[in-house]
């Protein structure tokens, strides 16, 4: 059997969808386990029957393994709808949960799974990424939060993705949780992105900044035969041209949903300072150090060193967020997100969700203690 | 012709084996225990059989149900051993529920208490209609209920399956087979107010009180043992020793006490997996010498089995086993979607729970003869259920790994893993 679709198959870039610019949505992949011994289960199609009827405008649906499961909130403009959401979609899921004797849990990896043992959700798309991938599709049991933010146009999008690249580090620190695999500690704050890294179309988008460009760059990749459609790129951040928004990919999943909530609304507040100020333009240039700023994010977390590309100077990643949360802080006041960026403020002296749990590590040896001890912080 | 060349295969089996059961029966032992290991590999390797099933033939093979190679009461010295295998899959059994979910699930709690009345019910209804007498259908249809934990845990410890049907197929076996002993325990009451010979009936419920509470006491007194030895004793290498001599020490209690040693060593593993969480290590099998004995176990059930009287009886028997199926399934089916279950995993579990016990006699007899456990009780009923727990038990870990593997796919047999093929 061929691992690549026929071209025949493939599809031209669809039109961008104009949404209402800085509006939401937060998705969040989580942990299934079993209450025994804490390791995943794949149980994922009877939590996904038992919440068919749920009461909230929120979605769950299947990831690629059978041990994950994909949550995303309704379309929201604040902070306190949207953690509300998340909080009501958390004691749904918990409660139907505790029903089938199971635990759910957020964190970028779990601490000892073994992606051989993981299975593949049975639907033609996870599928073909099974084919196409081999085991990289089952080492892909990790967990991560994608944020959707609306923007008017095409052109918006890719000015702004460029723009928010340098940001990246920041949410990669902040959201970090992801400091165990495989039963051991890998020194990393989030080990889930060196996973995403093994794919080959995942990174950075091109540097391309109006719709139509990125057009041509798509025809040319699909006329190769590599990609068929946006979902095979795994870029950090990408354009959602359906939806109408960009995506930012790089967050870990937060232990708490709370955390989720303050993340997306942090991104909410920077691209409205990004947008309304245009403090820069985008560059080129400015991937020359994207590399190595994401590096020591996901390595060291907030203590982790970045570059500026403007100016080459170094500095400590915790220092550059206290600095831009006073730059965002009247378009978060606009935003009704002051909450959040206090949320975040504060997490930058607690440390991330990584160093709760190498605190948590210390203190319950048994790698099945600290990850039950994440699901009881995930579900209440 | 077939029937002479059968005798002189029979002769030529019999002949050495008496003579080394003569010189030694441990020698013996070890020869059956051997071929049921190379009989069990071959039916694993070739057909992908479940290894249980090997060792169940070898026993029933050499049974007086077949060859006549063992007497039932060859394997009475070997009681202790079989305890003991029975003790650490019971105490392993206890440790993997979570006694919690039949709070979060009170369908599941309710699903749990129908089907063992639903099964005992419509196998005391089956036996009545075909001519029983009551209390004897009654007991029948008590012991019908269960399901075998052994034979559960077994192939749950060989198949290691991950999903609803299987941890529920673990919860339901230890809550009805916990049920059955209770209603053995309860039966001679029954039997007494219909004119049967037996003690006082408050007398008898008095007992029957002690049992339930002195087992569950005992049990959480094990538990607790566990936890505050392993606190004193924290050396991984050791802690199967330290189970294992305190699991030995519960059910040895129990028998010398009069309690229920089944009972007594599921709240034991409840209790030391509730007090110390994942500082709890179980080995399958509580190490290899559990799984040595398991082995045993299995040839021994194997032995037990009997077809006596199946021309005679074979209605009988017929209704046990279909009463027992119709009545597990409508109980399971009723719960199914308030409990969380697809109509596909209730098949399953409906057929998974079907292997029976001989569990709730194993462990509280002197001897492996079941009479002697139901006084005043009908052979002729008690025979029909004899011979419906040897075809139940027989086939028993295909009804559980059948359903597992096939139905709900909750073995991991099917790989989806592209690299692999």
């Amino acid at each position: 059997m061929t691992t690549t679709r026929s071209n025949a198959s493939t599809m031209a870039l669809e039109a961008f969808t104009s949404s209402q610019p800085l509006t939401l949505g937060v998705e969040l992949e989580l942990q299934l386990l079993d209450t025994h011994d804490f390791d995943l289960t794949p149980r994922s199609e009877d939590l996904l029957r038992e919440l068919v009827g749920h009461s909230g405008a929120w979605d769950v649906k299947p990831e690629i393994t059978r041990s994950m499961i994909e949550i995303g909130t309704s379309i929201q403009r604040a902070f306190a709808p949207l953690r509300d959401e998340l909080r009501d979609l958390r004691a749904q899921m918990s409660r139907a949960a505790r029903k089938l004797n199971i635990a759910i849990s957020g964190g970028g990896t779990h601490a000892y799974q073994h992606w051989s043992e993981q299975r593949i959700f049975p639907t033609e798309r996870f599928r073909y990424i099974s084919e196409l991938y081999g085991y990289l599709a089952k080492q892909f049991t990790v967990f991560g939060q994608h944020v959707h933010v609306g923007v008017a146009n095409g052109d918006e999008a890719l000015w702004l993705l460029h723009a928010l690249s340098r940001y990246v580090p920041h949410f990669i620190a902040l959201a970090a949780s992801s400091p165990y695999v495989q039963g051991v500690d890998t020194g990393f704050h989030s080990a889930r992105l060196n996973s995403v890294f093994a794919f080959p179309l995942s990174g950075r988008a091109p540097f391309v900044l109006t719709w139509d460009a990125f057009g041509q760059f798509f025809d040319k990749m699909t006329s190769t035969g590599v990609v068929q459609s946006m979902k095979d790129f795994y870029w950090d951040i990408r354009p959602k041209p359906e939806y109408g928004t960009i995506e930012l990919r790089v967050c870990d999943t937060p232990l708490q949903v709370d955390k989720a909530a303050a993340l997306a609304c942090y991104l909410q507040s920077l691209c409205r300072h990004l947008r309304e100020e245009r403090p820069f333009e985008p560059a080129e240039d400015d991937y020359l150090v994207y590399t190595f700023n994401r590096f020591q994010a996901c390595r060291f977390g907030l203590d982790g060193e970045i570059v500026d590309p403007k100016t080459k100077q170094r500095s400590k990643l915790r220092d550059d967020i206290i600095r831009t949360l006073a730059r965002i802080e009247p378009h978060a006041l606009d935003l009704q997100a002051l909450d959040a960026c206090n949320l975040v403020r504060e997490s930058l002296t607690e440390g991330n969700d990584a160093t709760w749990l190498r605190q948590q590590r210390r203190e319950h040896p048994p790698m099945a203690a600290l990850v039950e001890t994440a699901a009881a912080r995930w579900m209440t | 012709m077939y029937q002479q060349l059968i005798d002189w295969f029979v002769n030529v089996l019999r002949a050495p084996l008496a003579g080394l059961r003569g010189a030694d029966p441990v020698l013996g032992l070890a020869l059956v225990v051997l071929a049921a290991l190379v009989l069990a590999s071959a039916l694993h390797r070739r057909l992908r059989l479940p290894r249980l099933l090997g060792y169940l033939l070898v026993g029933a093979i050499a049974s007086p149900a077949l060859l006549g190679l063992l007497q039932r009461t060859d394997i009475d010295p070997w009681k202790p051993l079989i305890d003991l295998a029975v003790a650490a899959l019971v105490f392993e059994l206890g440790t993997r529920l979570r006694p919690r979910w039949l709070v979060d699930n009170p369908w599941l709690a309710a699903c749990s208490a129908l089907e063992a009345a639903a099964a005992g019910g419509a196998v005391w209804l089956a036996l009545v209609a075909l001519g029983a007498p009551s209390p004897s259908a009654a007991a029948a249809a008590a012991l019908a209920a269960a399901t075998s934990p052994v034979i559960t845990m077994a192939t749950f410890l060989e198949a290691r399956p991950r999903g609803q049907v299987a941890e529920r197929l673990l919860m339901l076996s230890a809550i009805n087979s916990a049920l059955a002993i209770l209603a053995v325990k309860l039966w001679p009451v029954l039997a007494h107010t219909k004119g049967l010979s037996g003690p006082d009936p408050l007398a008898l419920l008095a007992n029957a009180s002690i049992v339930i509470f002195g087992s569950l006491l005992l049990g959480l007194a094990c538990g607790v043992l566990i936890d505050r030895l392993g606190r004193l004793h924290d050396e991984p290498a050791t802690m199967p020793v330290l189970q294992l001599a305190l699991v030995i020490l519960a059910a040895l209690l129990a028998i010398a006490w009069g309690l229920s040693p089944f009972i007594a060593l599921l709240v034991a593993g409840m209790t030391a997996r509730s007090r110390m969480r994942h500082r709890l290590m179980v080995q399958p099998y509580l190490g290899s010498a559990g799984a040595a004995l398991t082995v045993m176990l299995f040839v021994s059930f194997g032995v037990l089995s009997t077809l006596q009287d199946w021309r005679a009886l074979w209605p009988w028997v017929l209704a046990i086993v279909l009463a027992r199926l119709i009545g597990k399934g409508i109980a399971i089916f009723a719960t199914a979607r308030p409990s969380g279950l697809s109509w596909r995993q209730a098949t399953a579990l409906t057929l998974a729970l079907q292997p029976m016990s001989s569990l709730s006699v194993l462990l509280v007899a002197d001897s492996f003869g079941w009479r002697t456990q139901l006084p005043g009780a009908e052979p002729a009923v008690i025979q029909a259920l004899l011979i419906a727990t040897t075809l139940m038990q027989l086939s028993g870990p295909l009804w559980t790994l059948w359903p597992l593997r096939r139905i709900v796919d909750e073995t991991g047999d099917d790989d989806d893993n592209p690299v692999e093929r």
